[in-house]
């Protein structure tokens, strides 16, 4: 009985382990995913300025900016989603 | 569940960490994603190993196998088993594994996190993040083994027992979210590392680990609040602080991670700032690996330093290690890490961000030439000088000063630059307000920087009312809410902006708690049953002293009366002095204890210490303090907790 609990014990805890790790080297070649990497990251990116332009407006509701600056920010974080979207678009 | 099972773990997890490294190298050179997913799996191994062993070591410890020398070392059978579980973390073989264990549970969770997301800094994480491990793991397998058989030829019937000290439930919670904040700062730094190499250093790094920061830092400062809680209620010298070494081992990484959770809006926002940002997690990392030193290795003699071992040079090579590849490679990525976009005015709030960030820096700095020139001392001329709390006050009161100076000032500066109209505006009402309270405190007769730290609290108090004030508004002009709607719509909406502020809010109880410190009192003196003193407007009588044996000591209680001088009752105390491991025929293995009593308001605690007894005599010598407003420290405390956990809540499209 012991020594089934012993094997037990090393089969679940050593053996298992050791099989799920190397499991994936069994598998057929897969595509690298580049492409996928790139819409991540811009789409990460649009969202970043999305809460930028949120928190400028919240800025100036609050008047802690001026009408020149504010205008300033928001149309260049305008221009940058607008690039990106159009970066996306073209993936 | 044998202990081998154990040792077997850790070197499984060693051999694991040295594949996770080699595999993710070899997919970093051909890309082949069976490689990544392999990587990926080996470090899972890693931390499922690792998991492993801690259990096997929390269950020998439980079940007093005193076969193993750590387990002889650390527990008794009269150990509780709520200590025996914190015994875990109590020495420093198991300590050790136990940071191995955090830092496990943190890759973890950082690679199931991410693994639908394909994050391109991922490899370089993970390869962090084991070398990081892997050296975790020498220590464990080759160094300080917590699986070692006990040397004694005989059978060991019973262990040493803990420490006293740290017979004590804020002990047993104090380590784990300490190390959880150091061990957090090892996710955000395989990150700079990995983006550094991925030349990947614009903001969305910096997206990806600013919760980490967060919450490494969230535990950092639970953890030395709780420190502070620890050593006033259990180390009977009646303060909270005390620029101990091992202290400030906790109190710099925390200095730098303040200014990193700073600066890192700074880059998200306005892309400024990637060298500085690099300079401190790197900074901060490696702090984190030198507070663990500090502790473990006894180079430093401190109350909290519970080992005395041989470490030293090893964790001093990783420091250096982690130093010279860290910023190694910063100098390579110069042009990466070079923004584009530089500060435009000097009344801006990313000016205000980096003055802040500056003054933070160079309080570290001061706190680590006072807590290392001890051992400067001795290898430059022989002798050790230790600098004591009154430099570490000098320095750092002034600077002190100017950071809580700084919290108001910043939010009320716009970004990029802030016009003369809004100066005058923004900072107005709480200018005023501050100089009300400083007038007001001369008045009553106070002077220096107490008058400076109160009327400083009121200055950022007010500007945190004058910013959920100003937010409710425009809330309310916009939407037409009622103000509570309001209130919740602009937090929910900007919870790291408004959880900030409350951070801010917790900072100035914090900072109202510590100037109470200037009013303390205290009195030492013996006392008959029957007899009676008198200390800072409070009248002590001992009504009794009784005597009684518990499981691991034995104590002898005071029941003092305590009354004001009108003569009405305040509360009663009972500090008690304990003896541990009383039954041990050794009498120098036995430890005397003060187990401490306090009554508390928010206005002072009267704290009473049973320092000693005369039990053939029945005298009691007791030591009174009297310490005014040290429960705004904890209650800001709270206020910091609940302002971080605001900013952290995820949002609805995180």
């Amino acid at each position: 009985m012991d020594i089934i609990k012993e094997y037990g014990f090393i089969i679940i805890f050593f053996i298992m382990p050791v099989i799920f790790v190397i499991q994936p080297l069994f598998l057929p070649m897969i595509e690298e995913k580049k492409n996928q990497l790139s819409v991540d990251g811009l789409k990460r990116k649009k969202l970043l300025i999305y809460r930028q332009i949120k928190e400028l407006e919240m800025d100036h509701d609050i008047g802690n900016i001026n009408e020149s600056d504010y205008k300033l920010s928001r149309e260049a974080l305008k221009q940058d989603v607008s690039e990106i979207i159009t970066k996306l678009n073209s993936l | 569940m044998t202990p081998i099972a154990g040792s077997v773990a850790l070197n499984l997890a060693f051999g694991f960490s040295i594949l996770t490294v080699l595999t993710l190298f070899l997919y970093n050179k051909n890309g082949d994603e069976r490689l990544f997913l392999t990587g990926q799996r080996l470090a899972l191994g890693i931390s499922f190993f690792v998991f492993l062993a801690t259990f096997i070591l929390a269950y020998q410890l439980v079940q007093s196998n005193f076969d193993i020398d750590y387990v002889a070392r650390y527990t008794s059978l009269e150990t509780p088993v709520v200590y025996k579980i914190s015994a875990l973390w109590a020495g420093q073989s198991g300590s050790l594994l136990f940071w191995l264990f955090i830092l496990s549970i943190y890759t973890t969770i950082v690679i199931l996190q991410n693994q639908q997301k394909h994050n391109s800094l991922m490899p370089w994480v993970i390869i962090t993040l084991a070398i990081v491990q892997m050296f975790f793991l020498v220590l464990t397998n080759y160094v300080t083994n917590p699986f070692k058989p006990t040397d004694a030829d005989f059978i060991v019937s019973n262990g040493n027992g803990l420490n006293p000290l740290l017979q004590n439930v804020t002990m047993a919670i104090h380590p784990p979210t300490l190390y959880l904040g150091y061990v957090g700062f090892s996710v955000p730094f395989g990150f700079a590392i990995s983006a550094m190499i991925n030349r990947d250093t614009s903001p969305l790094w910096i997206q990806s680990i600013r919760r980490w920061s967060l919450v490494a830092w969230l535990f950092l400062s639970i953890g030395i609040i709780l420190g502070g809680w620890w050593a006033y209620r259990e180390l009977g010298w009646g303060g909270y602080w005390a620029w101990d070494p091992v202290e400030n081992a906790s109190f710099m990484p925390w200095l730098t991670a303040t200014a990193f959770v700073h600066s890192i809006i700074i880059q998200e926002k306005k892309d400024m700032l990637r060298v500085w940002n690099m300079v401190l997690i790197i900074i901060t990392f490696t702090l984190c690996i030198f507070g663990t030193f500090l502790t473990r290795s006894g180079v430093m003699s401190s109350v909290h330093s519970f080992t005395g071992s041989s470490l030293g040079p090893i964790f001093l090579t990783f420091v250096f290690s982690i130093m010279i590849v860290s910023f190694g490679m910063m100098y390579f990525r110069r042009n990466d890490l070079r923004s584009t976009k530089k500060m435009e005015s000097f009344t801006s709030r990313e000016s205000g961000f980096l003055f802040n960030n500056m003054i933070f820096v160079v309080m570290c700095f001061a706190v680590f030439w006072g807590t290392l020139f001890p051992v400067f001392s001795e290898a430059i001329r022989g002798t050790k000088i230790t600098v004591g709390p009154p430099f570490f006050n000098q320095i750092n009161i002034p600077i002190g000063l100017i950071l809580l100076a700084l919290t108001g000032i910043g939010p009320l500066l716009a970004w990029r630059k802030t016009g003369k109209k809004i100066l005058i505006r923004n900072f107005t009402f709480p200018i005023i307000t501050g100089l009300i309270v400083a007038i007001l405190l001369l008045i009553i007769g106070l002077r220096g920087a107490v008058v400076i730290s109160f009327s400083l609290g009121a200055f950022v108090t007010a500007t945190i009312t004058t910013e959920f004030t100003r937010g409710i508004q425009a809330r309310r002009k916009k939407f037409n809410e009622s103000i509570i709607t309001a209130l919740i719509k602009i937090v929910s909406k900007n919870r790291s902006r408004y959880g900030g502020y409350v951070v801010h809010l917790g900072i100035v109880f914090m900072f109202v708690g510590f100037t109470g410190h200037a009013f303390d009192q205290e009195k030492e003196f013996s006392l008959k049953v029957g007899e009676s003193n008198h200390v800072a407007g409070y009248n002590f009588k001992l009504i009794q002293m009784s005597e009684t044996e518990r499981p691991n000591h034995y104590a002898w209680i005071s029941d003092l009366r305590v009354t004001n001088d009108e003569g009405k009752f305040v509360t009663n105390l009972h500090p008690e002095k304990r003896i541990y491991f009383h039954r041990n025929p050794d009498p120098n293995r036995r430890q005397p204890h003060s187990e401490l009593d306090i009554y508390t308001t928010m206005n002072r605690d009267i704290y009473s210490i049973f320092s000693g007894v005369d039990s053939e005599n029945s005298v009691a010598f007791i030591k009174i303090m009297v310490n005014p407003l040290v429960q705004w420290v904890w209650l800001g405390g709270y206020i910091l907790v609940f302002g971080t956990i605001v900013a952290l809540w995820p949002r609805k499209d995180q």
